[in-house]
């Protein structure tokens, strides 16, 4: 058992493993390791297209993981406060584009934003149109995070908050949010790193102006593997696994306070 | 607690409460959650300001029901809710001084121990000196002092029970509602907590109003009790009135009461029972409750047994159970099955299947009007 497990983890990252090894490579090539260097690290640097592409990658992130923290906390909020009203088949239609492959998710997208373009003139293909395509992804992921951790609430918190004096507002701010505050940033680093992750809905909403980083490797790979492209991946593995631990810290702290 | 409230100011107030102004009074309270689940049918009831009144009654009767409706949680279909005389029906929970402890405690489990206690205070605007200064008095009354920094993960079912109890007392409510407060302890912390409870409230003066499910804690705890039944109120008494003289067969036997038969028929020398005839003047009514502390088991041939005389049950023990300070006996008289207690005096045991004669004293006979 233990074996397949290791052997499974190596599948896993072995991949990543040579990519960032590679990074660090003298000499451009993929066959041989020669000698450890940061010399590809310093052309990305110097590459304007490459540094447009991650400023792309990074706005696009940080608006639609901003945005869809707070629409996906409303939705969990919401599916919740009217759990009781026979609205479950809402919650199974969240999970839409969630199971929807992202191509299929992507070409609709695309067709949707230029029946749109063509309808008003406004919503031309660009970073506007890739963060809503983004939070339109993001958003139920939040709200899932955000509806368990209400479900998981003694329902008698919320007529404790009344019974005690609390309005609606100050529920919510005294109460409900900090209390969802675990589930609210585990959800913001969850829709982080799915952005950055992201390259096939991307793809069909972007415009010229608004190549994100996969975007880039995706075309510049094309043109054959380059080290340069493993010093990206290497740069961009490091992110999403830092997002990654945050959302598992926070996921922790919160387990844990509600298993002690 | 503020300095009106002190433990000192108020030691000897209790002797004049219950005072005899009503806290809340209830008029015509309906509420239905669909066509078969009638919560409240018609809730008339006035609570003695100052005093200790249970709602008790079986799961489902709406005793919680008609605790959330005087909180505000819920709002009845019809009837109308007063509190210290002000109307109240349509007011929210938020504005009602009212405060509840919750079954479940409902404690914040992201605040500690002093910020849950003060919470309903800074809901309300104080400021922080005196929110402090408040949570302190009350921690120190309830006595949980020592636990303001935990966090409530870190306290026991008691330790919560009393969080809980400040969470409410500090704010001084008109009223202070209990739904089922002590269901989730073991029996000796209840007993504890129940005396604790009543001292508390002597010590207030505060009227409080308690749910339960269990009839001795009813009995123990309060100044008054309301039975409720399918959403209905089907009595309103002193522990002992409910005890002593249940109104209909559902409060004798939610009291605890066994003996309980149909009145076969009735004339003016006694009445008919399943088990015989009782001879004596009966209140016209439809069941007879034989209290058994009041039926005096004797041997069928001893003399003193009252022999022949009127109100003598002869019958035959099936099973006896021993309780330590007396001995619980159920006989058969004819097709009927009674249960008689004895104090346990020393003077021995009747075995399964002796002869005895129930001697019955006139007032362990109670007609019921339902």
């Amino acid at each position: 058992m233990r074996v397949i497990w290791y052997a499974v983890l190596v599948m896993l990252y072995a991949p990543l493993a040579v990519v960032v090894l590679y990074s660090f490579n003298s000499v451009n090539s993929s066959a041989e390791f020669v000698d450890v260097s940061l010399r590809w690290y310093r052309a990305l640097f110097a590459d304007d297209s490459i540094l447009s592409a991650a400023w792309n990658s990074a706005v696009l992130a940080l608006v639609s993981s901003v945005i869809a923290t707070a629409v996906g906390t409303a939705m969990g909020y919401g599916l919740y406060a009217h759990r009781d009203r026979r609205l479950g088949w809402l919650i199974a239609l969240i999970y839409l584009p969630i199971i929807m492959p992202d191509i299929v998710y992507g070409i609709a997208q695309l067709s949707f934003f230029s029946r749109l373009a063509s309808a008003t003139g406004a919503f031309d293909l660009g970073l506007g149109t890739m963060i809503i395509a983004h939070v339109s992804f993001q958003a139920p992921f939040v709200a899932l995070l955000v509806y368990s951790r209400l479900v998981g609430l003694d329902p008698r918190l919320f007529d404790a908050c009344s019974d005690l004096y609390a309005g609606a507002w100050q529920r919510a701010r005294f109460f409900i949010l900090p209390t969802l505050q675990p589930a609210i940033v585990a959800g913001f680093f969850l829709a982080l790193t799915l952005s950055i992750d992201d390259f096939v809905i991307s793809y069909f909403t972007s415009g010229p102006e608004s190549v994100t980083l996969p975007i880039f490797i995706w075309s510049a790979i094309k043109r054959g593997v380059s080290p340069e492209i493993n010093a990206i991946a290497t740069l961009m593995i490091g992110t999403v696994f830092a997002a990654a631990a945050i959302t598992l810290a926070f996921q922790y702290v919160r387990a844990r306070r509600i298993a002690s | 607690m503020s300095q009106s409230r002190s433990p000192a100011a108020t030691e000897a107030g209790r002797d004049n409460a219950p005072r005899a102004d009503t806290a809340i009074s209830l008029r015509g309270l309906h509420q239905a959650f669909g066509p078969d689940a009638v919560a409240l049918d018609g809730v008339d009831l006035d609570i003695p300001a100052g005093s200790f009144f249970t709602l008790l009654g079986p799961s489902g009767c709406g005793k919680t029901s008609l605790l959330r409706v005087i909180a505000g949680l819920d709002s009845p279909d019809a009837g109308t809710l007063s509190i210290g005389g002000r109307d109240v029906t349509r007011t929210a929970a938020h504005k009602r001084n009212v405060n509840t402890v919750f079954q479940s405690y409902a404690l914040f489990g992201h605040l500690d121990v002093a910020a849950n206690i003060g919470f309903g205070l800074r809901m309300q605007g104080h400021d922080r000196a005196t929110i402090k200064k408040r949570v302190a008095e009350t921690a120190a009354f309830i006595q949980i002092d020592n636990l303001l920094g935990r966090r409530i993960d870190q306290l026991s079912g008691g330790q919560r029970q009393r969080v809980a109890l400040a969470r409410a007392l500090v704010n001084e409510p008109d009223v202070l509602l209990l739904d089922e407060p002590l269901s989730a302890l073991d029996a000796g912390l209840r007993a504890t907590l129940q005396l604790e409870l009543l001292r508390i409230q002597r010590r207030l003066g505060m009227t409080f109003v308690f749910v339960t499910h269990d009839q001795d804690e009813a009995m123990v705890m309060s100044d008054t009790v309301a039975v409720l039944n399918q959403g209905r109120i089907e009595q309103v008494g002193a522990p002992a009135a409910l005890y002593e003289r249940p109104a209909n067969p559902f409060v004798a036997r939610f009291m605890g009461h066994s003996n309980l038969f149909a009145i076969r028929a009735q004339d003016a020398e006694g009445l008919t029972a399943d088990f015989g005839r009782l001879a004596g003047d009966f209140r016209p009514g439809s069941h007879v409750l034989l209290r058994p502390e009041v039926m005096h088991i004797r041997p069928a041939d001893a003399p003193a047994a009252g022999g022949q005389g009127p109100n003598v049950i002869r019958a035959q023990v099936r099973e006896r159970l021993y309780r330590g300070s007396r001995m619980e006996y159920t006989v058969a008289a004819g097709e009927t099955t009674l249960v008689a207690v004895d104090d346990n005096r020393g003077q021995g045991m009747y075995d399964i299947g002796a002869e005895v004669a129930l001697a019955v004293e006139q007032s362990g006979v109670v007609t019921l009007d339902g």
